[in-house]
């Protein structure tokens, strides 16, 4: 069945619908002004080149006991499994959910049955290729209790564009997380399409790095609708040159007795220019409600610059709900607490940076990884 | 050695164009306490500062050397390297920085290549343990979330860690009680006697005679209004635990 994925998700019409969607809805960014120089309602895009399976995916560490296969093989083998998540947390109502929802057919499925535990990470790489524009989607199911650990990466993609989504629908007591690390070359743009829903007593824990291209966009966005549910978006994003960075995260409690807690840790120089949105709902009967915001910026140079926004809406009362957002430069108490120490004035910058990022570097899985991740933001440092 | 000792020499600086420091004439030599005892306000921590290399403290005359070497010009960083060391009175908190991490660089910064990985953490135990520090201090991030306690015992460790030629401690004393006094004095106690540190010379300036009955001290100078007006021996501490720095202020004729 070459083509499962039409025959059983996403038919002509289906397409269709969501490329009219994408058309037709607002990015909901704000417009260009001072600093950011990109309108995101108005890319310069030739939807008449797209095509559904550009790019490559390799799939690396598949669990046994998991299934883990792409996306057009999931259709055609497991097509009742991926139907369960599959355009069911609500990607493809965002304008760019809708336009990767329209060309999708690159990406990978994971399924994790009932307490099943896939701690190490299984890597979904996409490869893009020069001046490609590709559509990847990213489609988790754990079943009741099951853990697993996904780690995306994005990587090469001169001049390319890239427009994901990434489905999580993790079922009662499951643990998804799911890291992303996008080192995409400094000329590529991604728009990006994160949605969860977790059951009763389940915790998805999102962790974003967007490290390269020249636009990155990404949206994250976590419906609780089950008591117990949890949260957990850990973002960080370093624009450097002329890189722009627009990332908004969701968190929208629906129901009562639901955690959520939100790291994000940007900082800019050269250029770079980057905006985040944080958007915190609490509804009315969502009683015993607790969400944590914590929002931090560094700005190393003055033509960098970074807006921040935590946006709260918080109809019920009886909830704790934290948010702290603070944008400046590096503090030179701390840099010259570490000169006099012996360490010279470059390395004591470089520390006090990366040191900022930490608190978000740690929430991602594996030393290694982390490690990868502070080599990367070392390797952006002037 | 006619050069050896920490040399300042006739040294005005301060903040801003406000000049704090009038002519400061001080010699710490090797293996020698002094202290700097003032009341608040007469430029003790300016003099630390300065002699640390602070930027926004600038020197405007006179010298400071270091066992011959002129420190004033100098990065701070390089000072540190050519053996000093400044105990902070409010140390910066560096979330994201472990404390263990830190001092590893430090040690590295200061004494290149001397200790391999697993020496050097054996030595940090070692002082640990012997400034009754918790382990889990060293995965703690530097000073985040410290107690003042806890940022003195952290600034005392590093001083063992570095065995400095010359250490200066600012205020180490202030917000501490008796027991992490004990401790201080303990600390510096320790460095003298130990092979790399029993050379050390140290200022040690504080506003309180009480940290000198814990660090025995050879010598004690007074600052009022960014001069030296007295200096004695360990004797001038108990003049100014009985009478204040008022007896002094009046017959050096400093303007209150």
């Amino acid at each position: 069945m070459p083509n499962a994925l039409e025959d059983r998700l996403l038919s002509g019409a289906a397409r269709a619908a969501a490329r009219e969607r994408f058309a037709a809805t607002p990015s909901g960014r704000e417009r260009p002004g001072r600093y950011w120089k990109v309108d995101l309602d108005a890319l310069d895009l030739d939807l008449s080149t797209f095509s559904p399976d550009a790019g490559s995916v390799r799939i690396e560490n598949p669990h046994p006991r998991a299934i883990v296969c792409e996306l057009r093989a999931a259709a055609a083998e497991h097509g009742a499994l991926l139907a369960r998540a599959f355009g069911v947390t609500g990607a493809a109502e965002t304008k760019f959910g809708a336009l990767a929802t329209a060309f999708a057919g690159l990406g990978a499925f994971v399924y994790v049955p009932a307490d099943a535990a896939c701690d190490e990470p299984i890597v979904i790489t996409y490869s893009v290729p020069a001046g490609a524009a590709v559509f990847p989607s990213t489609i988790v199911l754990l079943e009741r209790g099951a853990r697993a650990t996904v780690l995306e990466r994005f990587e090469g993609g001169d001049g390319a564009f890239v427009c994901g989504t990434v489905e999580v629908v993790a079922s009662e007591r499951a643990h998804a997380t799911l890291a992303s690390l996008q080192t995409l070359a400094e000329d590529a743009r991604i728009l990006t399409t994160r949605t969860a829903k977790p059951h009763r007593d389940a915790t998805v824990a999102f962790a974003t790095a967007d490290l390269g291209a020249s636009l990155a966009a990404g949206e994250v966005k976590v419906s609780i609708e089950h008591p117990g549910a949890r949260a957990e978006i850990s973002t960080l994003f370093f624009p450097r040159g002329n890189q722009h960075v627009d990332i908004v995260s969701t968190v929208d409690h629906r129901v009562g007795q639901s955690t959520s807690d939100t790291v994000v840790k940007s900082a800019a120089t050269d250029r770079g220019q980057a905006r985040y949105l944080g958007n915190i709902r609490i509804a009315a009967h969502a009683q015993g409600s607790d969400a944590s915001l914590r929002d931090d910026a560094l700005l190393l140079s003055k033509n960098a610059h970074i807006d921040s926004v935590p946006a709260l809406e918080i109809a019920a009362n009886d909830v704790k709900a934290f948010h702290g957002a603070t944008v400046g430069a590096l503090d030179l108490d701390a840099i010259f607490y570490i000169e006099s120490r012996g360490i010279p004035r470059g390395a004591a910058e470089r520390m006090v940076t990366l040191a900022f990022f930490e608190p978000a570097i740690e929430r991602f899985p594996t030393e290694g990884l982390r490690e990868e991740l502070r080599a990367a933001l070392a390797a952006k440092l002037p | 050695m006619s050069d050896q000792g920490l040399r300042v020499t006739n040294l005005h600086a301060g903040v801003a164009g406000n000049e704090i420091l009038k002519g400061i004439d001080l010699t710490i030599e090797p293996g020698k306490v002094h202290a700097l005892m003032g009341p608040n306000g007469s430029g003790k921590s300016t003099l630390a500062f300065s002699l640390a290399g602070h930027p926004l403290y600038q020197v405007t005359q006179g010298s400071a050397t270091l066992d011959g070497e002129e420190l004033l010009g100098l990065s701070a960083d390089k000072r540190a390297r050519a053996g000093l060391f400044l105990s902070f009175q409010y140390p910066a908190a560096i979330p994201g920085v472990k404390v263990a991490n830190f001092l590893h660089a430090a040690r590295q910064a200061v004494r290149p290549g001397d200790l391999t990985p697993s020496k050097f953490r054996a030595m940090l135990f070692e002082k640990m343990d012997s400034l009754g520090m918790d382990p889990t201090f060293m995965g703690r991030y530097l000073n985040d979330g410290f107690s003042g306690g806890e940022k003195k015992r952290l600034e005392m460790l590093q001083l063992a860690v570095l065995a400095p030629k010359y250490a200066i401690l600012d205020e180490t004393d202030s917000g501490l009680d008796v027991d992490a006094l004990k401790d201080v004095g303990e600390s510096v106690a320790a460095l003298r006697a130990s092979a790399e540190g029993q050379q050390a010379g140290f200022l040690i300036i504080t506003h309180y005679p009480r940290i000198l009955q814990h660090i025995t001290a050879d010598v004690v100078h007074v600052m009022i209004d960014g001069r030296i007006v007295k200096t004695g021996g360990a004797e001038l501490a108990n003049l100014i635990e009985r009478e204040g720095y008022d007896a002094i202020r009046e017959e050096s004729g400093a303007v209150a």
